[in-house]
Parts: structure tokens; sequence; C-alpha cells
């Protein structure tokens, strides 16, 4: 259920492009939900099922086809300068400037994120204190290990206080102990009161973090609720199963979807 | 549009800081420029010293056979006898031969002139593909026409002549361009055409950097999830593309103003020709306006293409031919004394090399230079126009035409199919 003053509402979002060999492509059909105030929300889907270019949507990063979102009050398509002050943006896609250190990395994002100025510096501090920065301040992002560079991403997400985080396939790449210190930190940001949208295609993920979880599915919302609550609506107690059990026909389960996957990159790689 | 002054100098900070930690921007945008003609002057003064002192160096070993040799030359009263060792012929073949392998630089054939009795008709073998061999023939005509005149002389003197009797012409030059004025022709020549080259230079990596290296190294979409609004971002990278063009640029003329006088005038100087390299301090505003017009448009063209690009390869690919594009109007020009008239002032890029080139020389077509930078003017705002129509299109930014110019046309301006949805990068 959606509420007015919920920090995220989306409502009919759709994106339809056009590729040569494929035609029209649908990646997003139609998703709608919301998520509330220290929440942490999951999107789970496979690969192509609509999850990046619905968080894309979010972070105007693309304009939608059909349908709004609302960030903070703030409309995805008519006010995209004013969403992106309230979001925090991480992704596996989103690097940082390697030739920047550390520090200047999280102060430039303060800054152009509109902090106020005369607080930016207790804040970097603030930020390089609690991410265990300090040794590493004043060196050059491109210098660091990625387990570095995953900290200091997290600091220049969340520098400027944002309300709303949205995290892309964050582990995507990290080894298991990074992986491990991203989700206790997203954990963390729950305790804070902000709201996390939280990509993923790892099940184990999205049991350990999320409140609610969304299933998508060829760009489609195919449920909607928390994991108790899709436990209790299917009767099956592994994600896993529950997943399957909305995404396939009953009798063809993983493999049929496994073969949909396949010929949807095979269509890709022609393309 | 949430436009901000403030965003546009944060990132330009970003960018200018990021890109002077960046060994091939500082090399192209700023060494380069720099360093460029101190170096290469130099190179250039030590090759023309080096091969000058060998040439001097060397005797010249002639083979003379046929009609004996004139007494002047025998007895080696000619300037550059010394440098000259008579052998012994060894016939044409042999000596043809001998010339082939290097061992004699000249053979030389004396026959009785059929037309005039007394008079020598020399004929010379050489080879022109051997310096040796080319400076031997050069000595041995400069002897001949030396002993020609030394005849001249003998035979006048038997008539009772003065040598100004014969001579019938004299010359005598006289050149009413001061050394100032010749300095800053030749300075026009070369000053402006090659500042078109450092502006192309020193905005070709940022250009590439702010663009497909962006890409490239995966921060494209931290830059465009930031409060700051597109505007601002792109503003930001236009104007960090264009001061490195523009600096490339200055940095190049600096040099040039500093290195010319001190390596092109003193060896001009050996060759007799008085030059004062100086540029005026009258031409200085007009050549940092034509500088700073042509890198903003070179700028905004090298963007366009650049934001099609994926890798920084790509983007190099792509801005090859703005090279040959901006060189063309440059050749047009080059090498020639045409000054700047209403028409050429229509002709981007060389209506800015002729008004610089105009300046160094102290003349100023005042309709002419405003037309000039009307015109020029206008090619930046119709590039800025082109930018804004490009970008207007999502899969630009998101980089979906895999760093291919002519898939964006053809998809997006030729076909129908332009007005459909974008096509999503990644989706």
């Amino acid at each position: 259920m959606s509420h007015d003053d919920d920090p995220v509402r989306v409502l009919g979002l759709s994106k339809t492009f056009y590729d040569e060999g494929r035609g029209e492509v649908h990646a997003a059909r139609d998703v709608s939900f919301s998520c509330r105030r220290g929440e942490i929300f999951g999107l789970l889907g496979a690969n192509g099922a609509g999850k990046t270019t619905t968080m894309r949507m979010l972070s105007t990063i693309l304009q939608p086809t059909a349908g709004d979102a609302f960030l903070a009050g703030h409309s995805v398509r008519s006010e995209p300068e004013q969403v992106r002050r309230k979001l925090g943006f991480y992704s596996a896609s989103t690097a940082l400037y390697p030739r920047l250190t550390a520090r200047e990395t999280i102060e430039f994002f303060a800054r152009i994120n509109r902090y106020p100025e005369e607080k930016v510096k207790a804040r970097v501090d603030e930020m390089i204190e609690r991410f265990s920065i300090g040794p590493f301040a004043n060196a050059r992002v491109e210098k660091l290990s990625s387990g570095m560079k995953q900290k200091v991403s997290i600091a220049r997400t969340l520098v400027h206080d944002p309300p709303i985080l949205i995290f892309d396939e964050p582990t995507v790449g990290l080894d298991v102990l990074n992986a491990i210190g991203l989700v206790d930190n997203v954990k963390t940001l729950r305790q804070e009161g902000k709201t996390v949208l939280y990509s993923t295609h790892i099940m184990s993920e999205v049991e350990k973090l999320c409140d609610r979880v969304a299933i998508l599915h060829g760009g489609r919302v195919l449920a909607c609720d928390t994991i108790e609550g899709l436990r209790a609506s299917t009767g099956r107690h592994y994600l896993e199963d529950i997943f399957v059990h909305f995404v396939a026909d009953e009798g063809a389960g993983a493999r049929q979807l496994l073969a949909e996957q396949e010929q949807r990159e095979l269509a890709n790689l022609k393309a | 549009m949430d436009f901000r002054w403030q965003d546009v100098r944060l990132f330009y900070v970003r960018e200018v800081r990021a890109a002077l930690r960046e060994r091939s921007i500082w090399v192209n945008s700023i060494l380069i420029p720099l360093l460029l003609y101190p170096v290469l002057l130099w190179v250039m003064l030590m090759a023309l010293t080096f091969a000058q002192g060998q040439e001097e160096k060397f005797v010249s070993r002639i083979a003379w056979a046929g009609e004996a040799r004139p007494a002047a030359l025998e007895r080696g009263e000619l300037a550059d006898a010394a440098k000259v060792e008579w052998v012994k012929s060894g016939g044409e073949e042999a000596d043809r031969q001998a010339i082939l392998a290097e061992q004699l630089d000249l053979a030389v054939f004396a026959k009785p002139d059929p037309a005039f009795a007394g008079n020598l008709r020399l004929e010379l073998i050489y080879d022109a593909a051997k310096e040796r061999s080319a400076k031997a023939r050069e000595r041995l005509r400069a002897a001949a026409g030396e002993y020609r005149g030394l005849v001249l002389e003998e035979q006048a003197a038997s008539r009772a002549l003065a040598p100004a009797v014969w001579q019938q012409v004299h010359l005598q030059l006289v050149n009413v361009s001061t050394d100032r004025e010749k300095g800053a022709f030749l300075l026009g020549l070369i000053a402006p055409m090659v500042m078109v080259i450092m502006i192309l230079m020193g905005a070709l990596y940022p250009a590439i950097d702010s663009t497909a290296g962006e890409r490239e190294r995966s921060t494209w979409e931290t830059t465009f999830t930031t409060a700051a609004s597109k505007a601002s971002i792109l503003t930001a990278k236009y104007f960090y593309v264009a001061s490195f063009g523009l600096v490339a640029g200055l940095l190049n003329l600096a040099a040039m103003a500093i290195t010319i006088p001190m390596v092109l005038g003193p060896l001009l100087a050996a060759e007799g020709e008085d030059v004062a390299f100086r540029i005026p301090l009258a031409s200085l505003p007009l050549g940092l306006l034509a500088a700073a017009l042509l890198s903003l448009a070179l700028s905004a063209l090298m963007m366009i293409l650049a934001a099609f690009a994926r890798t920084f390869k790509e983007g190099q690919a792509l801005l090859g031919p703005v090279f040959f594009v901006s060189f063309l109007p440059v050749m047009l020009v080059s090498g020639t004394d045409m000054q700047l008239t209403l028409g050429w002032a229509l002709v981007p890029i060389s209506n800015l090399i002729l008004m610089f080139r105009d300046a160094i020389s102290g003349i100023y077509n005042w309709p002419a230079i405003g037309l000039a930078l009307l015109a020029q003017v206008a090619i930046v705002a119709l590039c800025l126009f082109l930018a804004r129509q490009v970008i207007r299109f999502e899969d630009v930014l998101t980089g979906s035409y895999g760093g291919n110019f002519q898939r964006f046309l053809k998809e997006r301006l030729l076909s129908r199919r332009g007005k459909q949805p974008a096509k999503e990068h990644g989706a």
C-alpha cells in the first residue's frame, strides 16, 4: 500500500527502447511500489529482469517512457536535480575518480550535492573517521585496494546525508569479506532511519537485509511483500523456491528460466 | 533546468585537478606546446651546424681527363682550390664505377669546343644521390665560373679595358623592409598556423578524457547522479577542454616568441640576413581572441564526437578526422602572403589565421577583422547548438552507439525510428 508521505513512491514506471536486432524492448513495465522511512526494500530479479533500468530511472539517469516516481516528494520526471540532492546512488558501475585522493573525493561529493558549506569539513572528517579511511585519506583513489575503494564509495554516497539510498547490485565484483562489510554498512543505515532500495540477484543478501522485497521478472513486479508474507502466500520456505514459484510456470521451474535468460542473452549478442 | 555556476566551478576544478595529475595530458597540453620550439629549433641548429662542418671539412676528389687543365686551376689560385684533390682519371667507365663505389667524387672530361676554338667544353660525371659528389660538382662549377672571370679580366686587360666596360649590368639590391618587418613576415607565416595545431593537440586529450575517458573508468554515472544539472556538468567539461586548448595555444605562442629570435635570428644572420623577430604588443589582443575563439569552436566539435566513444581508443579514432578537417583551412592560407579580406573573413579558421598574421605584420583591416570575429562567434554558436541537439538524446549520454557516430546519424537523424524511444545502454 502506498502512502503519500512514503519517501519513495513508484507509480507505473515503464521504459521502452528500440533495438536494431530486437525491435521494441520493454525493459520495465508498469513498475509500482513504495518504500517507507527506515526500511530496506529489495528488488530481486535475474539478469535482464529490469532492476538496473528501474534504479536508473529512480536516480534520473534515464527518463521513464511512462509513469512517474517521487523521491522525498520530488518527481523524477520534472525535478531530477532535487531528486538527486535527496539521493545517494551506489552501484557496481559508479566508480570513483581515480586521480583524486580519498579526501578530495568525499569533499567534492559533499559540495556538489549541496551539503552546507560551513559544515563540509566536519562532515568529511566524520566520514573518514566512520569508515576508517584516515590512513589512506590523502592517497589517490587509483592506488587504493578494492576494499579501500569500497569504503570511499560508501562515504561519498553518504556524505551529503541523503534520506534515500539506492544500492544497485553493490556486491558485484567484491570479494566475500568486502561484501560482508558492505552488507553490514547497509544494515547500519536502516538504524539511522534511511530509506534504502537494494537491488540484487543474490537471495542470501535479500534474506539478511530486506524488510520487504519486490520480485521483478521481464520488467514487471510479480510480487511485493515481506519475506514472511511471501512464504505465507506461496507455502514455500526458501527464497529460491519462492522466486521460482513466481517467475516460472509450474513444473518447468528454474530450467525454463535459465533457457529464457540464455535466449535473451543470445538476442543481445546478435543485436 | 537547475543550472548553477557554483556547480560549474566545482566540476571544472575537479576536472582540471584530475587532468594535471595525468601524464599524457601534461605532455600534450603543456610540455609539447612549451618545449616543441626550443627543442625542435635547437635540434635543427645543431644538425645544420654539424652538416655544414662536415661539408666544409672534406676534400673533393676530382679526376680530370682530356684537354689540359687551365693554368689557374693547376696553380691552385681559385678560392676553393685547397679543398680539391686532383686524381688521375682511369677512363670514363672506370671513373663512373669509382664514383658509384664512392672512391671518386667527380670526373671531368675536357674537350675542345667545336663552336669556338680555344674554348673548353667540360663534361661532369657525378652522383647526385651522394652529398660528397654533389658538393664536388658545386665546387668545380664555382671554380669554372671563377676561372671564366679571370680569363675575361685578362682579355680585357690585354685590350686596355677596365672591367666596368664589359660588366654592362651591375645589380645593387635595396630592401625597403626593415629587419623587424622581415621578422614579422616570417613569424606571421609560422606562428598562427602552428597555434592551430597546438590548440588541437591541447584540447584532444581533455576532450576524450572528459567524455570517453569517464565511460572507460565507469565514472560517467557517478558524475550524472550528483545533484548538479546536466547543463552545469557539460558546461564545466566544455570549459575544461577549451581552457586546455587555449593554454596549449598560448604557451606555444610564448615559446615561439622567445625561441625564434634566439635561434632563427642568429642562423639567418649567418646567411647575411638581418632579421628582428618580435611579436608586436598591439597584435597580442587579436592573437588572444583568435586563440580563444578557435579553442571554443574546436573543443565543442571534439566533444560532440568524443561523446559517442566508450573508450579512449574509440575517442582517438573519432577525433582523427577533426584534425584533418581543421587543418584544411590552415593549408589554404599557409605559405601565401595573402591578407584578410571580406571574403576570407567568412572562411572559418583561415580567417583567424589571416587576422593574426596581418596583426603581426601591423596590418589591421578593421571591417574584415570585425566580420571574421562575427563569423567565428557564429561557428562557436553553431557547434554549441549541435552539441545541445546531440545531448538531448538520452542514449548518447548513456553511450549506446558503440563509438559509432555514423550509426547515430543513421538511426537518429536519417531514419524514422529516430522518433522512437531511446535505446538504453545496459538495460
